[in-house]
C-alpha cells in the first residue's frame, strides 16, 4: 500500500450551464491497494468525483475543470482512452443500463468490452471464463443477460469490467436498486477484490457494509472536502450529524450513550460496538 | 426479457451457412426476379426460394404470412387484369367485366416476386440469429458503431416496452384510466409518454457511460467472441451467386444496347 495509485490536486469542476461548482478544490491521495469510499448527501459531487476519477468529466460531460486527476502521475485527460479503460473501471448503480444492450448471452457481453480492446480470442475466452466463474455467474452463460436478477445483473456488470483486468475500480452505489441478498453477493465479490490487491473506490449509502470493507472515508458536502480518513474518524466527526449525512446504527447507538473507543472515536462496527456497550452495561451492574 | 428474433432453433444446412451468404442470396434473388422480366424466370426463382425454405425447415413459419399476402394480392389480379395498360387479349368475362391475358400474366409476375422476395428474406430471417447477422457484418467490414446499433435495437426495445408497461402499471395505480374513450386514450398516452421518455435518455445516458467505459469506439483493430467461419461451401455459392448476378446484369445491359 505504498504506491500512490490515484491523487487530485486542487481539483474543481462545473458541468455545463451550471455556475456552481460540483467539486471543489479537491485534494486527496490513494495509495496502491486501498478501498476508499466516498459518503455525503445527495448532490454532494460523490458520483462527479467518481466521473472526475475516470476521466469522463469533462471529457464526456463537458463543463470546466480546474486543478488535475493523476493516475500513477499521469493526467487522466493526457491519457489515451485505452491507456485508460485498461487502468480503471466503472461501475455504476442501475445494473439494467450497464448492459451493453448489444450481446444476446452472458457470455458474450463479458466479451464486449474484450473485443473493443482488440484482445485475442483464445486470451478472451480464457479471461471470460475465469471472472464468469468468480462472479458465479459460469452456469448462466448462456442465458440472455436481460434475463437475469438485479443482483447477477450487477455481477455481470462488475464481472465485465473485472475481463477488462483495470487497476482501479470506481462503483458508483453499486447496491442502490439491489434487495438485500443482491447487495450481500455484491460485496462479496467486492471483499475478494480487495483480497486480491485491486484498488477499490466506492460511492455507498449502506454504511453499515461500507465501513466492513472500506480502509478509508472521503466525506464530501457541497462539491468540498470535508473530511478523509479511517471510517470511525469520519464518522466521530460533527460535520456528520450537522450535514445529516447519516452513519451505521451502531454508531448512532453508542453516540447517543457517548461510549467512544480508546482513541476517542466512536465505532463503526458491530462487534467493537458490542464490545464497548458490554462494557458500559457491565460498569453499570457494579 | 428476449430480445426481437424470428430466428427458428434447427439444425439444417441452411441454418449452418454464413449469414452473409444467406444475405447475398436474398439480394439476388429479389434482384434477379426484376433484372429477368419474365414470368417464368420469376417462377423458376420463386420455387428454388421455397425448395430453400423447405430444406430449412422454416416454410411452416411463413406459411400464414404467405396466405395473408396471396389474398391481398388477389385484389392485383382483379385490378391488373382489367386496367393493365398493354391489355388487348380477352380471356374471360365475369358479367361486364372483362379479364385480360397481359394483365392478368403481369399480375401474376408481380404476385410471384413479391412471394419471392418474403420467402428469400423469410429464409434469411428465420435462419439466422440476429446477433450472428450484425457480428458477421461487422467481420465483414460494417463499422462497429452500426453493428452496435443494429444489435442494441433488438435488445433494448423489448426492454423499453417492460418499462412502459411498468409506467402504464404504476399510473393505474394512482387511478389514470387507460382504457374508455379516445380523449381518456389519449391522456393516459400523454401520461406515460414522459415518463417513458425521461427514463429512456436517462438509460441512455448511463449505458453510453459504461460501453464508452468498456472500451467502446476506442479506434483500434476489434476482435471477436463468437467467430463466424466462411466454409467452402460458403465461398463456392457466393461465387455462384455473384456469378450469375453479373451474367443477368450484362445480358439486361446488352440487350438494352442492342
Amino acid at each position: 500500500m505504498d504506491n500512490l495509485k490515484v491523487s487530485t490536486e486542487e481539483l474543481s469542476y462545473e458541468y455545463p450551464f451550471s455556475k456552481k461548482k460540483a467539486l471543489n478544490n479537491i485534494s486527496l491521495s490513494i495509495f496502491s491497494g486501498e478501498s476508499v469510499g466516498i459518503i455525503g448527501r445527495n448532490g454532494s459531487g460523490k458520483s462527479t468525483l467518481c466521473f472526475a476519477l475516470t476521466g469522463l468529466v469533462p471529457s464526456f460531460f463537458g463543463g470546466k475543470r480546474t486543478g488535475r486527476v493523476l493516475i500513477d502521475g499521469v493526467d487522466v485527460l493526457q491519457m489515451s482512452k485505452e491507456k485508460l479503460v485498461r487502468k480503471v473501471g466503472l461501475v455504476l448503480q442501475n445494473p439494467f443500463s450497464q448492459i451493453s444492450g448489444a450481446k444476446t448471452t452472458v457470455f458474450e457481453e463479458v466479451a464486449f468490452g474484450l473485443e473493443n480492446l482488440g484482445i485475442e480470442r483464445d486470451e478472451m475466452v480464457e479471461r471470460i471464463e475465469k471472472v464468469l466463474k468468480r462472479f458465479n455467474l459460469w452456469e448462466k452463460r448462456t442465458q440472455n443477460p436481460f434475463e437475469l436478477s438485479g443482483g447477477q445483473l450487477q455481477r455481470l456488470a462488475i464481472a465485465s469490467t473485472i475481463a477488462l483486468e483495470p487497476e482501479i475500480l470506481i462503483l458508483d452505489e453499486p447496491t442502490s436498486q439491489l434487495d438485500p441478498q443482491g447487495t450481500t453477493e455484491v460485496f462479496e465479490v467486492l471483499s475478494e477484490l480487495k483480497k486480491s490487491g485491486m484498488t477499490i473506490i466506492i460511492v455507498e449509502h449502506k454504511f453499515e457494509k461500507l465501513v466492513e470493507y472500506v480502509d478509508k472515508l472521503i466525506f464530501l458536502h457541497d462539491g468540498s472536502l470535508v473530511g478523509y480518513g479511517k471510517p470511525e474518524e469520519i464518522f466521530s466527526m460533527r460535520e456528520i450529524d450537522i450535514y445529516n449525512v447519516g452513519e451505521p446504527v451502531y454508531t448512532t447507538l453508542c453516540k447517543n450513550i457517548d461510549v467512544k473507543n480508546t482513541h476517542g472515536n466512536y465505532p463503526v462496527h458491530f462487534n467493537e460496538s458490542v464490545e464497548l456497550l458490554k462494557g458500559v452495561f457491565q460498569k453499570d451492574d457494579r | 426479457m428476449k430480445s426481437i428474433s424470428l430466428y427458428v432453433e434447427k439444425d439444417t444446412f441452411i441454418h449452418k451457412l454464413e449469414p452473409v451468404t444467406k444475405l447475398w442470396y436474398a439480394f439476388t434473388s429479389v434482384l434477379l426476379t426484376f433484372i429477368l422480366p419474365s414470368l417464368w424466370m420469376g417462377i423458376l426463382f420463386l420455387l428454388f426460394s421455397l425448395l430453400l425454405s423447405i430444406s430449412g425447415r422454416v416454410l411452416k413459419n411463413m406459411i400464414a404470412f404467405i396466405s395473408a399476402v396471396i389474398v391481398i394480392s388477389l385484389t392485383m389480379l382483379v385490378i391488373q387484369g382489367m386496367f393493365y395498360k398493354d391489355n388487348s387479349t380477352i380471356v374471360f368475362t365475369f358479367g361486364s367485366l372483362k379479364f385480360y391475358k397481359e394483365g392478368l400474366i403481369h399480375a401474376t409476375l408481380l404476385i410471384v416476386r413479391v412471394l419471392n422476395m418474403i420467402i428469400s428474406f423469410g429464409i434469411l430471417i428465420l435462419t439466422t440469429r440476429p446477433s450472428d447477422m450484425v457480428t458477421n457484418l461487422v467481420q465483414k467490414g460494417l463499422s462497429p458503431r452500426i453493428g452496435y446499433v443494429l444489435s442494441s435495437v433488438l435488445q433494448i426495445i423489448p426492454q423499453m416496452l417492460s418499462t412502459a408497461s411498468t409506467i402504464i402499471d404504476a399510473q393505474r395505480a394512482r387511478g389514470l384510466e387507460t382504457e374508455g374513450s379516445l380523449v381518456q386514450k389519449l391522456r393516459a398516452f400523454f401520461a406515460l409518454i414522459g415518463p417513458l421518455v425521461l427514463s429512456s435518455l436517462v438509460e441512455a445516458r448511463e449505458r453510453a457511460i459504461a460501453i464508452e467505459m468498456r472500451g467502446f469506439g476506442i479506434s483500434m483493430r476489434q476482435t471477436h467472441v463468437s467467430v463466424i467461419l466462411e466454409g467452402k461451401v460458403d465461398r463456392v455459392l457466393k461465387f455462384v451467386i455473384k456469378l450469375v448476378l453479373l451474367i443477368a446484369l450484362t445480358w439486361r445491359v446488352v440487350s438494352w444496347i442492342i
